[in-house]
Parts: structure tokens; sequence; C-alpha cells
């Protein structure tokens, strides 16, 4: 049956949509925010997601992919901020496996063995 | 003969090679170092073999404990060891400063309570977290991940195996093993196995132990019982005979001893018999008691066995390469240089015959093997004056030879010990006992007075002892010692200051500023 994406914006929208697969697969990339250009103010960001995407595939049967923007960077820069406050993220980009200890930071998500081993493996 | 033998081994040789070549060529793996078990050594010594740009691949498997535990890649100490264990008496200690608090002027209201699963998920995702972390640094240092039982098929050939069963051969031109050790379960003990539990699965559970019995005085034991009495729950210890084998014995006793004011049980000169299911869960224990030559019985929701821990060979088919273990322990043998019988084979880590069963050990083993392997070194593992530590309530950390050891290297004659009884500054708000607050410095009594051993039991003893294990690695003497200037405030700083020689039987109670 594949994998499907959702694409939500900001903390409280991310959680409603992870509860709302609870059960299944949910793998999460945070990005910062897009200009009206379709541009992330974050630049590692930018580098991140195409080799992220490319390795969608890998991700199990009945997978949920959440692409969550977190805002922007005055938002993200505020140390409490419900992103690193609940969720303990540190950076941007961050993609998870929602539920584990299972993460990758900054520029670890431009690498894609890193970014295939998150999808692929327990 | 001997001719014709090389002549064959020579002949074998070229063979293997051609076999290997055929094997590269048929597009099976091919490495420079494989290593076989992902704890603390095999990791170390793989990631250091990456360094200099060598094809490393690393096997690790968990085996599931007799009650079904697992767990992810990094050996005993993250998953089943130091970690889990550090946490848990961190849990314990703060349980204490609790009690200190109030002294301190905290209102804190009674009774404080401590919930178990609370602790243990915390831990465990922690532990959880760091799985991922060496999954993530072997595949950023390109070094390939097998989740595979290895055992050998030739002397440069691994045969894995997943837990599907799927097989796949892996072939390698060094091979480290370093599979480590498991936890023993007693034999000849009628139910110990069908409802004890090791330190194997203790961090793992998810619902408190209960009332739990620890049998064994290995630092395993001590440990654990520690933490569990700690945390509030009734604990027992039952040991056979002396507490802490191998460690300096008249602190293994202050140890236990403070163990028994702060509220764990112990059955001393005791042997388990059986274990029993009763209804409701609860285990019935019997024991006999060598002391009395009574038998007597008590129930408990936990039976822990920490009686040692067996080296893990089984699974390799060591027999098939010729790799030598010892008869006694079944570890395997190995050189200065990490080396087994068979020369492009070694083992590191708590495999190996006469080696300290501790991570730093292994880690350092494992590098320095990578280093003369790879990198044109030469240098070897020095296995002498290893600090360690025992996190028991009250830790007990240590460098050195034991008092023991230094008396019957050097004889007593020629042993200087200097001693206090000290209090720790913030024992003294608190109204906490320091009775077993202890420090003992071994030295050679003649000339500059060498410091062959150093001692200390009291709170942070780890932190304490790693300094002064540079100082003594370096040759320090007590007079060298002396001219070290303490920090005051501190426990660390009544080692500045030991005067008192054992010989002298004077009083070692440390008084005043």
């Amino acid at each position: 049956m594949g994998w499907e994406e959702k694409q939500v914006r900001g903390y409280p929208e991310f959680v409603q949509t992870a509860q709302r697969y609870h059960g299944r697969p949910i793998f999460a990339l945070f990005c910062g925010d897009k200009d009206a250009e379709g541009k992330s103010w974050c630049p590692d960001c930018v580098t991140a997601e195409p080799v992220v995407r490319k390795e969608l595939h890998n991700m199990p049967d009945e997978s949920v992919f959440i692409y969550c923007l977190v805002g922007d960077r005055a938002y993200w820069k505020d140390p409490n901020n419900e992103f690193r406050k609940n969720l303990k993220l540190t950076g941007v980009p961050t993609l998870l496996k929602y539920g584990t200890p299972q993460k990758l930071v900054e520029e670890e998500c431009f690498k894609v063995e890193l970014v295939r081993m998150l999808f692929t493996e327990d | 003969m001997a001719t014709l033998w090389r002549r064959r081994e020579r002949f074998l040789g070229v063979l293997g090679r051609l076999c290997r070549t055929v094997r590269a060529l048929s597009g099976k793996n091919e490495y420079d170092l494989l290593v076989i078990g992902g704890g603390s050594g095999g990791l170390a010594c793989a990631k250091e073999a990456a360094q200099f740009g060598r094809k490393v691949a690393v096997l690790d498997y968990v085996e599931p404990s007799p009650k079904g535990t697992k767990w992810g890649l990094g050996g005993t100490c993250v998953n089943v060891g130091c970690i889990p264990k550090k946490l848990m008496h961190q849990a314990a200690l703060l349980g204490s400063a609790l009690k200190d608090a109030q002294h301190y002027g905290w209102n804190i209201a009674q009774p404080v309570h401590h919930t178990w699963s609370v602790m243990a998920q915390a831990v465990q995702n922690h532990v959880k977290s760091l799985n991922w972390g060496h999954r993530v640094q072997l595949q950023d240092k390109k070094v390939k991940y097998f989740n595979m039982k290895g055992s050998f098929s030739d002397p440069h050939t691994i045969r894995g195996l997943t837990k599907a069963g799927k097989e796949t051969i892996v072939t390698a031109e060094n091979i480290v093993i370093a599979t480590g050790g498991r936890p023993k379960y007693p034999m000849h003990i009628a139910g110990a196995l069908e409802y004890g539990i090791t330190s194997d699965d203790l961090f793992w559970l998810k619902e408190s132990p209960g009332k739990t019995l620890v049998v064994g005085a290995s630092y395993v034991s001590l440990e654990c019982a520690g933490f569990l009495t700690g945390i509030g729950l009734d604990t027992t210890v039952m040991m056979r005979s002396i507490p802490l084998r191998g460690f300096d014995q008249q602190m293994a006793s202050l140890v236990t001893e403070h163990m028994e004011c702060y509220g764990t049980k112990f059955l001393k000169r005791c042997f388990p018999t059986k274990v029993e299911k009763l209804e409701g869960n609860r285990l019935q224990v019997t024991w006999k008691n060598t002391d009395l030559g009574t038998e007597e019985t008590d129930c408990f929701d936990t039976v822990m066995w920490a009686v040692g821990r067996a080296p893990d060979v089984k699974t390799l088919n060591l027999d098939a390469v010729g790799v030598k273990t010892s008869s006694e322990t079944g570890k395997i043998i190995v050189d200065a240089s990490e080396a087994t019988s068979v020369p492009h084979i070694y083992a590191i880590g708590d495999i190996t015959e006469g080696r300290p069963e501790l991570t730093p050990t292994a880690i350092a083993a494992g590098k320095l093997l990578a280093r003369r392997l790879f990198g044109q070194s030469s240098e070897l593992m020095d296995y002498d004056n290893v600090p360690t530590t025992v996190f028991t309530p009250l830790e007990y950390g240590c460098v050195g030879l034991s008092e023991e050891a230094a008396v019957q290297c050097y004889g007593s004659d020629n042993v200087e010990v200097y001693h206090a009884y000290y209090k720790p500054l913030e024992f003294t708000v608190a109204e906490r006992d320091a009775t077993q607050c202890y420090i003992k410095m071994v030295c050679l009594r003649e000339r500059e007075q060498r410091i062959l051993g150093l001692h200390f039991i009291g709170p942070n003893a780890g932190e304490v002892i790693q300094g002064f294990a540079l100082g003594i690695k370096c040759g320090a003497t007590y007079p060298q010692l002396m001219k070290t200037v303490g920090i005051h405030p501190t426990c660390a700083e009544e080692i500045t200051k030991l005067h008192i020689t054992k010989r002298s039987g004077l009083d070692a109670t440390v008084t005043g500023c």
C-alpha cells in the first residue's frame, strides 16, 4: 500500500497529525519556513530536503511522512519554542522516526546512507 | 616431515589465497578487518581501523537472555552494564539527596515514592538513543554492519546468520573476536533458570522487581543490590564467601558494611538450594546457612543471579580454526599484542583470558590493535594501573595494587600503608554517618616510596580516582603527593593529607579542618 505524505506547519498541527496516524510508522522532517519563492530561510534544509525525498521510497509500508515547517527564524531561535521543548529538537533540519530515539540532525540529513538507514532500520 | 608440512602449508596458503580471490571476484564481501561483536572493544577497533581507510565490517548479534530480554548495538556496557547501572545508581543517590535536602532547608513531603517504570523508561530510551548513535557512527565511518551471529568456517571466513536464518559469508584478512561475556546461571539449583533473572534482564524490566534476592558477591551483585535498596526496595544479598573477590578486602568489607547500614540485608555464608514458584507468582527460595548448618527459606518477587560471567564463545566454532581457549575459563588466550594462537585472528575485551573486564580497557586495546594492524604503530596496551570504581551506594574507587597484592609482591616489611577515616563536609549538616568513608594508599616503604595502589571509599569515588590514576601511571611517590596542594573543601583533598601509617597503630580518624 506504500506510504503517504502530510504537510503541516507549526507544532499544534504536527501533534494533531502525528496523533491521527498513531500506530503507523511516522517519519518527520522538520524544516524552516519557506518564502514566497518556496525557499527555506534555513540553507541546510534546502540541501537536505531533496536528499530525504529521494529516499522516501525506502520507508516501510503504511508509513506516514510528515513534512513539517517549524516556523520563521525568530520563532525557531527561541530556545523555549514547542519543538525544542517538547520534541527535544536541537536543530533544523531534523529527520526522525516519531516515538523512537532515531533521528538525524542537520548535516546528517545530507547523507544518503544515514537517511536510508533511518527509513529501513527497526 | 616438517618440510613436507611446510610445503603443504604453503600449498594450502596459495590455495587459500586463490579461494579468496575467487570469492572476491564472485562478488562476495571481502574486508581488511572483520570484527565479531559490536561492544565497546569491537566498535572502537572497527572505527579506528576505518580511520586508516581500511575496509571494515562488524558483526553483532544479541542472543536473547533466557528470559527473552534483548537489545541493540553497543554491547554489555551500553545495554546491560555500565550505562543503565550508573543511571539507576544515580536514581538511588537522588533518593539519599532527598533525605539530606531536608536538613538543608528543603521542604519535601514525606514519604517520597519512587516509580520504577518512569526510571526504567527513561534509562531504556537513553540506551536506545546510544544504540542508534553507534549505528550512525558506523555508517558515517563507512564500517559495514551486519546484524548477524558469526561463526568461523575457515580461518579467513565467517558464516553470518541472521535472526531469520539467512546466511551470509564474509571473508577478511584480519579477524577480531570481541563477543564479550554474559551472566552465568548456577547449575544444579532447581528453578534457577526457570524463575531467576540476571543483570541482562534487570535493566529492561518494565515493572519494579519488588522484593529482590540478589545472589552473588561480585561487584555486579553489590551494585544492583545497592541501587535497588536505594530506590526503596526490600533487597537481600546472598553470598557464599567473600565480597568483591580480587579487590582489596578491607575496602570490600567496608563497602558491604555500609550497605548493611544503608538497609541492604545480607545472608552471609549461605547458598541457595532451590527456587520454587508459589501462587501469586512469588518465589520461594530455600538456602543452606553454612554457619548454623540450617536450611532456611523466604519469599521474594525477584531472584537475580550475579554469580559471575562467562565468555560468549560457543557459537564461534573456534575449534575449526584452532583458536585456543583456556580450559578453566573458556576465554580466548591472547599474547601481549592481543593475537590468538592463530596469527591473523585477534581477541579483545571480556572474551580474553586474564584481562580486566572493563569497557575502557577494551576500547583502548581495540584502538591500539587497529593502529598496529593498519597504522604502523607498535604500541601495546598497558594493563597495569587500570583504575576502576564500584558504584555501590557509597562508591569505592581504586587504582593499582590492593594491600594484599602489594604485601604478596614486596613483603609486608617493604610496604607502607597510609590511611585515614574522613568525613565528607556535606555529611555533617545532613547528619549522615561517615563510618566507612576511608582512604588507603599503599606505597613502597624504601627510598622514594613509590605509590603502588590507591583506594578510596566515598562520594564520587570514580571522579576522585581518575586524576590520581595519571599520577600513579607516571610513577608518583608519597613525597610528591604530599607536595600536591589539596582543593578545599573536598573529599579528594584528604588523599593529599594522608600521614598516618597503618604500622604506627595511631588513630587514623581525620579531625578538624
